[in-house]
């Protein structure tokens, strides 16, 4: 372990450092802002310290993590992410719970996990950074312990989530039967030479159903919208955000780095969790009258474009996939944030906002927070102006020069149907509040730090969507050093 | 092709342990005697007939105590690895074990703080605070 | 930069009636009229240069263009801020801002609620609409066309009548999911032009030369002509229109059919041909028998209509089938139609909507069956409702007569048969429109209270209307110069590419 190595990992060391801190800090006074300003401050000393672990990259520190700025970028946006919820945690739990700080010792054991997985090049961390990050969700579902969807979605994930661990443990114990080894990099060199066909193919596809159940992809999605709604809004916006990204981020080096787009089997496997996810996501979220389920089934199918992008890897080779997978990400995590961030902010008062009916009328209540959400969820929808918008083109130009024409048809029956669903919301926020009664939903004060955390996000995405432009030419450079 | 036939035997040993298994699990309901009495399915304590239910409410410090006991007791396997390698891991396996240490004595310095080594129900504590007043 | 600023001046002008609302009720109004004023002094600016006509080497299309600005964008794909304005965008940049006015005019009194967003929609829809007409980068062009759509729909959701949800959403999907396939054209386009070249570009005059084969080159336009079909609106495709058209407010009805349908238009004239010469040509047939399809079925629904604005509504899929098959028989004349049926169905169908909006204002109906007898009561509104009944039906010397006549000259040198079934259209015009006179103003009366009639704001809004109207009629040389020079180029561009092998 050299000292540039140290210097890498330090992004990662001061938030798991910022943990404990925390941690001692409730501990000798249990103070609330104190702890917010504590993991705030940690999170942002991280954040500081990517420009110090960028100048040292590319670097393997130690055989388990690679740092690159591919790991870099995605810990930045996990980290980022981080500071997101942590805001939005802070006016969501303020009023509640008796004990409401160790919600930050969890975000920042669950950002530790991600931040673990975005750099991880071997089994050993992948399994690691996965489980710290899950187990860290599992206790965040459930933490209104006295509250009865919460727990039972705590409970239900906690479950899934054994399973599809299993299924990853089997999977990895399969490839290293069979080749011997744990490192991405090592696999990859040795599946170039010799052919290992039916059980690296067996464990690899293993991999994918564990990593599927976390992903929430079709068929193993089940879980997804009864977590999402028993969630706290807050904690469902970093489950939908950096759980996904992280495992994608891990997912996509693991597929370029190990080599695993040789399978030509594996991408009729993609491709039919790609079309699984964007068919059943939006199809299902029509029927849906609760926005957190809408909303979590929107995210099945946007994991879906995801893979999309993925599987166009294999034939216009990994830079543009990394480029449109990392894009869409970002655009996914920034407009997920924004939307959920709403529910969070609505729910400030008491009960959680989340059937329509709580929305109706908000456009003239409070303009501020409905305009927002509209542009989210327009974000969402890939509507021109917001970066989900150059998302979606960014799948789209990817399965079109890939001549995947079965998986560019999917998307756009699935961005049609999903406008309808996301239109649904944002007329139910048009409708005039009269013949509603107001009541439902106190007009409690919005709260102050919750809205100006929403503001920068929906800055964030119309800047991206006008104008993309620095940020592509930055993934496009940072594309090329993931081999 | 060696893979498979080395295989075999593990097969055939976990085909007969089913059999075995199957079995002695199986005759006896065919060969045995039945006795259908009212106090047959009862539990034989010393004669005397056995009293309200085994299921009992163990307190809940008593999982707190189990789950520390996974934290810090298997943790120090960890040490176990690291004694072993003493020599081999040098100043950098140290400084690295004493970080463990450091964030294992953070846990249950967090964990004493906030009171959950102490049995005591919320009202027992309210109550003894008022008599040391 | 006048291109530039002609755009922009709209947008914020949107946001500042948004904000003004909080200062007076009022101010949006007057925010979105300064805004439309100094949008009216550049499109003058421009128009004055139209006269000039200079030649200009340095674009790839030479001659026909009057303005250019070119910035870079995103250049990871090569797209890049590209406009420029030639004969045809002006005149329907004119004719974009001048029914601007009308549609802030004509709701000066019907729109009370939330005037502020009111006003924003209104403005950035318009805008999308000028960048539209202005974009000649094929990814701005459809970052356009999408952003015209959305504050249209908050205009029919928010504003309309009673089934607005139900009309805005089928509005919204059916625009947005044939953009979607559009959408899929121009990358496949973009894609199949860096095989071939190895460079990304999404710059109109750059893919104008791609050759392609032509399987590829047939689906490629049907992309194309989905979305612009859809928005034209064709027969098939014309389901939207009606509920559209009726459910939205006046102002929104006014830029509906006065603007957005010629979107679709503008987009078969400037991209489908020119970009897909000989796919088009092939096409020719069946767009040829849409077009006279939509003519007479356009018409016939009209007919068959109780509801004032619903007639109107498939009125416009009548007159807009002329424009179809004015684009495909593909001739300078039959062009030059096409453009003056838009310009004077623009004007027309808006004033009509204008009509139709004011009595449902006074009266709180559209049903013709609830109408009738209102001449004596409203004689203004009367006379002007048949004057831009008789300019739709045709009549010789106003502006829909011209346009119809080239359109139908042009396509007689293609056609016969279907130039022959389309002039049917000019026998069922009379049919509807009149009938629509007689069942609104004439017989007996049904409302025994009195009834307002147009006031000088709105006769003075009229008066420009008719004005365009007979100006349209009586001297169409005017508008017919200013888009010849773009009219000629573009039927040489597609006449070169359907001599290709």
């Amino acid at each position: 372990m050299t000292a540039d190595a140290l210097i890498a990992l330090l992004p990662i060391m001061v938030v798991a450092g910022a943990a404990i801190v925390v941690m001692l800090a409730i501990a000798v006074r249990r103070n609330y802002r104190l702890t917010v300003i504590l993991t705030l401050l940690g999170l942002v000393t991280a954040l500081a310290t990517l420009p110090l672990a960028a100048e040292r990259a590319p670097l393997a520190a130690t055989e388990l993590m690679r740092i690159d700025r591919y790991a870099l970028f995605f810990i930045g946006l996990v980290l980022a992410t981080g500071v997101a919820v942590t805001l939005l945690c802070y006016d969501y739990f303020a009023k509640r719970e008796e004990q409401k700080e160790e919600i930050y010792i969890l975000l920042l054991t669950t950002l530790l996990g991600g931040a673990v997985l975005a750099a991880s090049s071997h089994f050993a961390s992948f399994f690691l950074g996965l489980e710290t990050l899950s187990v860290s969700l599992f206790a965040m579902i459930a933490y209104p312990i006295k509250e009865r969807l919460p727990l039972e979605a705590g409970i239900k994930y906690m479950t899934l989530s054994g399973a599809a661990s299993a299924f990853l443990l089997f999977g990895m114990a399969l490839i290293y039967a069979e080749v011997g080894v744990l490192s991405f990099a090592e696999l990859g060199r040795l599946s170039a030479t010799a052919d290992f066909q039916p059980s690296v193919l067996i464990g690899i596809v293993m991999i994918i159903v564990g990593l599927g159940f976390k992903l929430s992809l079709v068929p193993f999605h089940l879980w997804t919208p009864d977590v999402y709604q028993g969630a706290p809004a807050p904690v469902t916006a970093l489950l939908s955000t950096v759980s996904k990204s992280a495992i994608f981020a891990l997912l996509l080096r693991y597929f370029v780095v190990s080599g695993s787009y040789s399978y030509e089997s594996l991408s009729a496997v993609l491709t039919f969790i790609a079309v699984a996810s964007i068919l059943v996501g939006n199809l299902l979220a029509l029927l849906q009258d609760n926005v957190k389920r809408i909303l979590a089934y929107s995210s099945i199918a946007h994991l879906g474009y995801v893979v999309v992008a993925l599987i166009t890897g294999r034939v216009l080779g990994s830079a543009f996939a990394v480029e449109a997978v990392a894009f869409y990400l970002v655009a996914y995590v920034v407009s997920t944030l924004g939307a959920f961030g709403v529910v969070a902010v609505l729910s400030v008062g008491g009960d959680e906002a989340e059937t329509l009916a709580a929305y109706q009328g908000l456009f003239w209540r409070n303009p501020g927070l409905a305009s927002i959400f509209t542009a989210s969820l327009l974000s969402l929808a890939g509507i021109p102006l917001t970066v989900g918008f150059v998302g979606k083109f960014y799948v789209f130009s990817s399965g079109v020069n890939a001549d995947l024409w079965l998986l560019v048809w999917t998307v756009v029956i699935g961005s049609g149907v999903g406008l309808y669903y996301y239109l649904r919301i944002v007329l139910a926020m048009m409708k005039s509040a009269d013949g509603v009664a107001t009541a439902a939903v106190p007009a409690a004060p919005a709260p102050l730090v919750g809205c100006l955390t929403l503001t920068v996000l929906v800055a964030l995405l119309l800047w991206l969507g006008v104008y993309p432009g620095a940020f592509m030419e930055m993934l496009q450079s940072l594309s090329k050093t993931l081999s | 092709m060696a893979q498979t036939t080395a295989l075999w035997p593990l097969i055939i040993y976990f085909a007969a342990v089913l059999v075995v298994v199957g079995v002695m699990l199986g005759l006896p309901n065919l060969l045995g005697q039945r006795s259908r009495g009212k106090a047959t399915v009862e539990p034989f304590e010393s004669g005397i007939v056995p009293v309200g239910d085994t299921k009992i409410r163990f307190s809940v410090q008593f999982y707190l105590i189990a789950i520390f006991f996974v934290i810090f007791d298997l943790e120090a396997v960890y040490l176990f690895a690291w004694a072993v390698a003493f020599r081999e891991s040098g100043w950098a396996g140290f400084i690295e074990i004493v970080v463990f240490i450091f964030v294992l004595i953070a846990a249950l310095a967090y964990l004493w703080l906030i009171g959950a080594l102490d049995w005591r129900t919320r009202r027992q504590r309210r109550v003894e605070s008022k008599i040391n007043n | 930069m006048t291109l530039f600023w002609l755009i922009t001046v709209l947008f914020v002008g949107g946001l500042l009636a948004w904000l003004a609302e909080r200062w007076q009720a009022a101010a949006p109004r007057w925010v979105a009229l300064a805004a439309l004023a100094l949008a009216a002094g550049l499109a003058i600016l421009l128009l004055s240069g139209a006269d000039a006509m200079t030649a200009w080497p340095a674009s790839p299309a030479g001659g026909a263009w009057l303005s250019e600005l070119e910035w870079p964008w995103i250049p990871r794909f090569g797209i890049s801020f590209h406009l420029a304005l030639d004969g045809i965008s002006l005149l329907l940049i004119a004719l974009t801002v001048f029914l601007g006015f009308m549609a802030v005019a004509c709701s000066w009194t019907e729109i009370t609620q939330r005037s502020g967003f009111f006003h924003f929609n209104l403005l950035w829809t318009l805008a999308g609409v000028l960048g539209v007409f202005l974009a000649m980068d094929l990814f701005l062009f459809f970052f356009f066309w999408e952003v015209m759509l959305i504050p249209m729909y908050f205009l029919i959701s928010i504003w309309g009548h009673e089934k607005r949800a139900y009309a805005a959403m089928k509005f919204f999907l059916f625009t947005q999911i044939s953009g979607l396939l559009m959408l899929l054209s121009i990358l496949a386009l973009a894609f199949i032009h860096r095989q071939s070249t190895g460079v990304y570009t999404f710059d109109y005059f750059t893919l104008l030369g791609s050759r392609l084969d032509p399987g590829t080159a047939d689906w490629l336009m049907l992309g194309f002509l989905a979305a612009f079909l859809v928005k034209l609106p064709s027969v098939p495709f014309h389901t939207w229109l009606p509920d559209a058209h009726t459910q939205a407010p006046t102002g929104g009805s006014v830029i509906l059919a006065g603007i957005l349908l010629k979107t679709g238009a503008y987009g078969l004239i400037r991209f489908v041909v020119p970009l897909f010469p000989d796919a088009a040509h092939r096409f020719t047939p069946v767009a040829m028998t849409l077009g006279v399809l939509s003519i007479l079925y356009g018409a016939k629904l009209a007919f068959a209509q109780s509801d004032l604005k619903r007639l109107i509504a498939y009125s416009s899929v009548s007159h807009m089938g002329f424009v179809l098959l004015g684009v495909f028989a593909w001739n300078a004349l039959a062009l030059q139609g096409a453009v003056m049926t838009m310009l004077a169905h623009g004007v027309s169908s808006a004033a009509l909507f204008m009509v139709a909006g004011a009595l449902q204002e006074r009266l709180h109906t559209r049903e013709m069956g609830r109408l009738g007898g209102l001449w004596p009561k409203i004689p203004r509104i009367a006379v002007v409702a048949l004057f831009f009944f008789i300019a739709t039906l045709g009549m010789p010397g106003l502006g829909n007569f011209i346009g119809e006549f080239l359109v139908l000259l042009g396509a007689f040198k293609v056609s016969v048969a279907m130039t022959s079934l389309a002039a049917l259209g000019l026998i069922a015009a009379p049919i509807y429109a009149l009938i629509a006179i007689q069942r609104t103003f004439y017989g007996s009366a049904r409302a025994t209270r009195p009834i307002a009639d147009f006031g000088v704001r709105e006769m003075a809004m009229m008066a420009f209307m008719i004005a365009a109207m007979v100006w349209m009629g009586i001297y169409p040389q005017s508008m017919l110069e200013v888009a010849s020079p773009a009219v000629e180029k573009l039927n040489r561009t597609a006449a070169v590419g359907a001599m290709l092998p």
